[in-house]
Formats: C-alpha cells, structure tokens, sequence
C-alpha cells in the first residue's frame, strides 16, 4: 500500500487551520465484483481503519468502508498548534498496515 | 403406435420446459451475492445514534455533484459549523450512501485538534441515490444533511 501525505497551503503560521489530504493506493474491493476472466467473486480488500496522530496524540480517527473509491483520498483539517510530526496510520481488513509521516513546520 | 410414442414425448418435453424456468431461477437466487459488510440505512443510522432522533440542520453542509457521470468516483465534502473548543465541538462525522449495499462509507472521529469539522472523500455510488451526512455534537444530538446524486454509469461493477 502507497501512502502519501499533502498540506495545503504549502507555508503557514502558528494557529492557521491546514488542510491534510491522505492519498492511499489501494483496490478498495467491494466483495461483491466478478472478475471478468474467471467468474469469480473478487474478495473483500478494503481499507477499515485510518487513524491521524499529531505528536503522538490522537487527532482524528477513522472507520472506513468498502464505499470509498478506489484509491481513497480523506481529507480532514488541522489547526496548527506548534511545530511536530503528522503520523497517518492505516489498516485493512487483510491485516496489512502502513505508517506515513510528514513535518508540520510553521513559518513565523 | 407411432401417434402414441410421439405423444409421450410430447409430453415428457413440456413438462421438462415448464420445470426448467423454476429451476434455473431458483439457482440465480442462491447465487445472489450478498457483500460482507451489508447494512441498510435504517440499521446503519440507528447503530450511529443509539436510537436518538436526527435533526436536519442548515449547519451541516454536504457538497456533492447533483449528476455525477461516473459513480465509480464521486467526491463529497462535508463541514459542520462549530467553534471546535473543548466543551462545543463535532465528535464524529458520517457519511452515508443510502442505497449502496452497505450504506456505510465512512465514520470520522474529530478532536478539538482539528481546529475546523470538515471532512472530504471519494465515494462509489450504485446508482442514483442520496448521500447523507450525519453530525455528532458534543452535546449528544445529531443532525444531518444529505443531497440527491443522479449516477449515469454505476460504480459498482
């Protein structure tokens, strides 16, 4: 699983609200598609548990669906309380999981 | 003779081609895939609030296109007026395809950390339906805010 982690805008201050964007590749498959060459019923592989720490601390958590696209983007805001890392971790119902990280650098 | 066998067969014949159509129906019954997290809406909103009433409120704003050419991918943007502090703020967002087999598409828990309640995605739609959007406060109610989505092409193919 790719994982990337965008802030918009690209500066900011102390007490400005960022948006996060986190972009996973991912199949999201539903359990419910035929696969066009065998016939068969593709598994379920989906992302279910998206969790964002700032600092270590907890600041959103997520349970996600088989109904997001694939190649989910969630989108979520941050106010900007000091400089510290963005942890992003995620989970899928096969088990497999990654962990993203990017630096909050406010400038002034 | 020849009349008689000729019947028989006849007969036998028709009663396979009525049988058949039953058969064969039955089987495509059985073979009707059932997703793994299947839920309806009913069941998805009453495991969100405990049972609590949902209020429709101008405060929650859901953006979402009226038609959406490809339900593969439809982007839905939810944000919900609140100052975010620690005592007034969204405890959780919901979004919810209604007619998808599993209505649920994603359950977002915020913290005051957040600064602003706002959450955006992509979602697959089956087909046109709404999309609804379910606020928690942090004082126990919930409201909510949803928009119709015309899918020209399905997204779960």
């Amino acid at each position: 699983m790719k994982t990337l982690i965008k802030i918009k805008p690209n500066s900011y201050k102390v007490g400005d609200i960022v948006k996060v964007d986190f972009m996973a590749m991912h199949p999201m498959e539903s359990g419910m598609r035929k696969d066009k060459d065998t016939g068969k019923i593709v598994p379920a592989h989906y992302i279910n548990e998206v969790n964002f720490l700032f600092n270590d601390k907890v600041l959103t958590k997520m349970v996600t669906w088989e109904s997001l696209s694939v190649n989910p983007v969630l989108s979520i805001s941050l106010k900007v309380s000091g400089a510290g890392t963005l942890k992003v971790l995620a989970k899928d119902n096969k088990g497999e999981s990654v962990e993203t990280s990017a630096a909050i650098t406010p400038k002034g | 003779m020849e009349r008689r066998s000729f019947l028989k067969g006849f007969g036998t014949v028709t009663a396979c081609a009525a049988l058949i159509p039953t058969i064969t129906h039955a089987a495509d019954e059985a073979k009707k895939v059932t997703g793994p997290n299947e839920m309806s809406t009913e069941s998805a909103i009453a495991a969100i609030t405990g049972g609590k009433p949902v209020t429709a409120s101008a405060k929650v704003s859901l953006s979402a296109p009226e038609i959406a050419e490809n339900g593969a991918v439809v982007p839905v943007k939810v944000s919900v007026e609140s100052p975010m502090s620690a005592n007034d703020h969204v405890k959780a967002i919901h979004v919810l395809a209604t007619k998808n087999n599993n209505t649920r598409c994603a359950n977002v828990y915020l913290t005051p950390a957040n600064g602003e309640a706002s959450f955006g995605t992509r979602v697959k739609l089956g087909s046109t339906q709404d999309v609804l959007a379910i606020a928690e406060m942090s004082d126990g109610t919930f409201l909510s805010a949803k928009q119709n989505v015309k899918v020209t092409i399905g997204g779960c193919g």
